[in-house]
């Protein structure tokens, strides 16, 4: 309890912030708003209510040692237009724009964390890792939840395919990790070793390798509900291509924000900004020409192109530090923002039916990470300490499991209520849990240096 | 760039995703708000004589004064316009009109600086803060509303709008504080930063006052009682280019290029504003016998017309957002070009005349 002590003062000081932060929320909720300027200064100031109001969650948060993320989330999830109503529906849909920005933000990021020398030091161990997580987790969490939903009958108003569906992209879904939450842990705990080396690898591999496991599945899924047929070998085509023309696109991206650090190097995350919005804008424009004028369902993947332009940058460039600092900058608002809205979006209501299916999902992953990476460190020769405690370090889910919920509630919309209920849900426990597990393990593997 | 990705031509911003942009444009407009308000530090501004600060003052009047007087009456017995919105209109171009940028400073050579160090000062600090009071009159317009019908000045509005918006500013600068006590952390400041401006012009919009005026406010607030207004300066600095780079593809994306009367138009409104800065500079030095020393032609150097500007426009845009305010900031921003070549014709001219 004397450990608390020290943090009066600051609890003191944020709660009369958060006290006089409600208070002009109050105020404004009050006013009459008519014309279509005062809806977009309401839209402005929740947009900065929620962003502060969650920035001083997570620090009271943090004092009980629990990740910031949480805070983010849940003020998102009070804020949103299930609990308080100061962020409407209507918000919420304005926002995705922010929403989209955030996202090519964190996908550049999670490729620019991406080093090559690294990934071939432990080669071996991250891809055994990958293969087996991605492999048993999928498998499990598919079937269990087909086969739950199925039985015991739990969306009735889903057909036989849709179901299919969701637990393929729930599967999938399952499978992502987020780097941002592991980067976030490891520096707090300046952790240093081999088994930090491994988690890292993994976790960020697993972010770009997550893209195109989801594009594959969101076809796949397409197949099922729409055309229901088999799957053809021109869809496959159309997949690949899709695939490796988002990857070289972000190459040649990439080269393009290497170009601009060496040649003009100022104004780099306004640059970003730019960056971040044209490859979202383009993407929806070419893939809708593409549609329409050749009849060719071709979907370029933004997430893909900006990670594989930030992988360029960081590994094919001198400037992979500068462009890590660029995006740094202005990270945290843009967390901030992107998973408060995250949070806002949660269908509470939803959520209230499903919470022992999240619980039963949540489990069923965790027992798929534990069973696969103990034997993923069994066949890698790790000390029987490492092997027990691996899986520990793999719960945290975020960032990019959150927007690929969101992708895939925009394809299949009728799925998407209990997907992002789901994922969301999900996501909430293992983001609680996941850190303070992820520290332990830490500790455990004897790799804390000490902490900031 | 602006006009390039608007609607006019590519559409890559439409008019859902300006909707979207929506926070994005408050939080430029409030960003440059709090700079401008950054410049009134009493303690900074004490270094200077007190003739400069009234200089800078009355010449940002008087400019505002006879542009009005030009624009108003031309639009009375030229454009077929309602009356409320003619006012705003004028208020608006004129406000616009007796703000001053550095932008043509910048450009001197260092020996032009170096020859003629008095007036490149006395020149600096009057585009540095005469847009203090064409801003503050710009606030007029949230007075009036059109869209509603409510025609002309409404003076218990008016005080009622200026005490909310001095006692909202004065509450946000509270939290300002509150939050930046407790935030070290660079990135943390730029969350606070932005969150807070946001906040500011989202209320300002929502009790329907200007984004720009009170961030400009919270600005003056922080810099003369925030002992942090170190950190938070160097915050707002760093950003300073891009805010004003987006503030332009912003106001470009405003922009319709569809007549040929926006040339003539703009040409117009150039030269009111080029002729009322000529003439507020020579009234300024006339008035003050200690301004003998200055060139009569001081208001050669004051026709750059930079970001506070674009951000009355833009402010402008958003609350009145019809054909005539498009048609409006178009030729405007023209004049704004005009301006800027005329601007480095008339810096040779200022220099050339034998200048200190």
């Amino acid at each position: 309890m004397s450990r608390y002590k020290q943090y009066i003062p600051y609890l003191k000081t944020y709660s009369i912030t958060l006290f006089l932060l409600a208070g002009f929320a109050f105020w404004i909720k009050i006013i009459d708003v008519g014309s279509n300027w005062q809806q977009a200064g309401l839209t402005t100031f929740s947009l900065g209510f929620v962003l502060l109001a969650a920035y001083i969650t997570a620090k009271i948060l943090r004092i009980a040692e629990l990740p910031l993320i949480s805070g983010y989330i849940l003020v998102g999830i009070i804020a949103g237009p299930y609990m308080t109503r100061f962020l409407t529906e209507t918000m919420v849909v304005r926002l995705r724009l922010v929403d989209d920005l955030a996202l090519s933000f964190i996908a550049l990021t999670a490729g620019g964390t991406l080093q090559i020398q690294f990934l071939r030091k432990r080669s071996k161990a991250i891809a055994v890792n990958i293969f087996l997580i991605t492999l048993v987790v999928f498998i499990l969490v598919f079937f269990s939840f087909f086969f739950i939903s199925s039985r015991l009958n739990l969306m009735p108003d889903l057909t036989y395919s849709q179901i299919m569906v969701l637990a393929c992209l729930l599967g999938v879904i399952a499978v992502a990790r987020s780097p941002s939450s592991a980067i976030a842990i490891i520096s707090e705990c300046r952790a240093d070793g081999p088994f930090t080396a491994t988690v890292l690898g993994v976790t960020v591999a697993m972010d770009v390798l997550i893209i195109v496991f989801f594009s594959l599945a969101m076809t796949v899924s397409e197949i099922i509900l729409v055309a229901g047929t088999a799957f053809d070998f021109h869809t496959l085509t159309v997949l690949c291509l899709a695939v490796a023309g988002s990857l070289v696109l972000g190459i040649v991206f990439g080269k393009g924000i290497s170009l601009y650090i060496e040649r003009v190097g100022h104004d780099l995350p306004l640059f970003l900004l730019f960056f971040a919005f044209s490859v979202f804008k383009a993407s929806i424009w070419f893939n809708h020409v593409i549609e329409t004028h050749f009849a060719i369902s071709l979907q370029l993947e933004p997430l893909l192109i900006c990670m594989s332009a930030g992988f360029t940058v960081q590994n094919f460039s001198k400037c992979g530090n500068i462009f890590m600092e660029g995006l740094e900058r202005f990270a945290l608002p843009i967390f901030v923002l992107f998973f408060s809205l995250a949070g806002a979006s949660l269908n509470l209501d939803a959520l209230r039916m499903t919470w022992p299916l999240a619980a039963f999902l949540v489990m069923v992953r965790a027992i798929g990470i534990l069973g696969s990476t103990w034997f993923a460190g069994f066949l890698n020769n790790d000390p029987p300490q490492h092997r027990r405690i691996a899986w520990m370090a793999y719960i945290t889910q975020a960032g990019v499991a959150i927007g690929l919920a969101q992708l895939a509630q925009r394809r299949f919309p009728e799925l998407g209520v209990y997907l992002t209920t789901l994922v969301l849900a999900v996501i909430t426990i293992n983001q609680v849990v996941g850190p303070i597990i992820f520290k332990m393990a830490l500790k455990m593997a004897g790799e804390v240096k000490q902490e900031q | 760039m602006g006009l390039l990705i608007g609607p006019q031509f590519l559409n890559l911003v439409d008019v859902e995703t300006q909707k979207g942009l929506a926070p994005l444009s408050a939080l430029l407009l409030g960003w440059i708000g709090l700079l401008f308000g950054f410049q009134f530090e009493i303690k900074n501004l004490r270094r200077f004589p007190l003739e400069f600060f009234i200089a800078a003052i009355l010449e940002g009047l008087m400019t505002l004064v006879l542009v009005f007087t030009a624009v108003y009456l031309t639009m009375v017995f030229c454009f077929d316009i309602p009356d409320s919105l003619t006012m705003v209109i004028a208020i608006t171009l004129a406000a616009a009109g007796g703000c001053t940028a550095q932008t043509g400073l910048a450009f001197l050579s260092l020996d032009t600086i170096d020859k003629h160090q008095h007036t490149v000062k006395l020149l600096r600090f009057i585009s540095s803060i005469d847009g203090l009071g064409p801003l503050l009159i710009f606030g007029l317009c949230f007075f009036y509303n059109p869209s509603t019908g409510s025609d002309g000045l409404w003076p218990g509005g008016l005080w009622k709008g200026v005490l909310t918006s001095l006692g909202g500013s004065f509450g946000l600068l509270l939290l300002f504080n509150l939050f930046i006590s407790h935030s070290r952390l660079e990135k943390e400041l730029i969350l606070v930063v932005i969150g807070m401006t946001m906040l500011t012009s989202g209320l300002a919009s929502t009790v329907k006052f200007s984004p720009l005026l009170t961030n400009f406010f919270v600005g003056f607030w922080l810099v003369n009682l925030s002992k942090d207004k170190e950190r938070i300066y160097q915050i707002l600095m760093t950003v300073e280019k891009p805010a004003y780079l987006l503030l332009l593809v912003f106001i470009g994306v405003c922009v319709r290029l569809d007549s040929i009367w926006l040339v003539f138009l703009a040409l117009v409104y150039c030269l009111y504003r080029v002729f009322g800065k000529f003439l507020a500079g020579f009234l300024v030095t006339c008035l003050n016998p200690k301004f003998k020393k200055y060139p009569r032609q001081l208001g050669f150097g004051l026709l750059s017309q930079g970001g506070l500007s674009m951000a009355i426009f833009l402010d402008f845009q958003h609350i009145f957002p019809s054909r005539i305010s498009t048609f409006v900031i178009s030729f405007a921003i023209l004049a704004v070009i005009y301006n800027e070549f005329l601007s480095y014709y008339f810096f040779e001219r200022l220099f050339k005349k034998g200048a200190q």
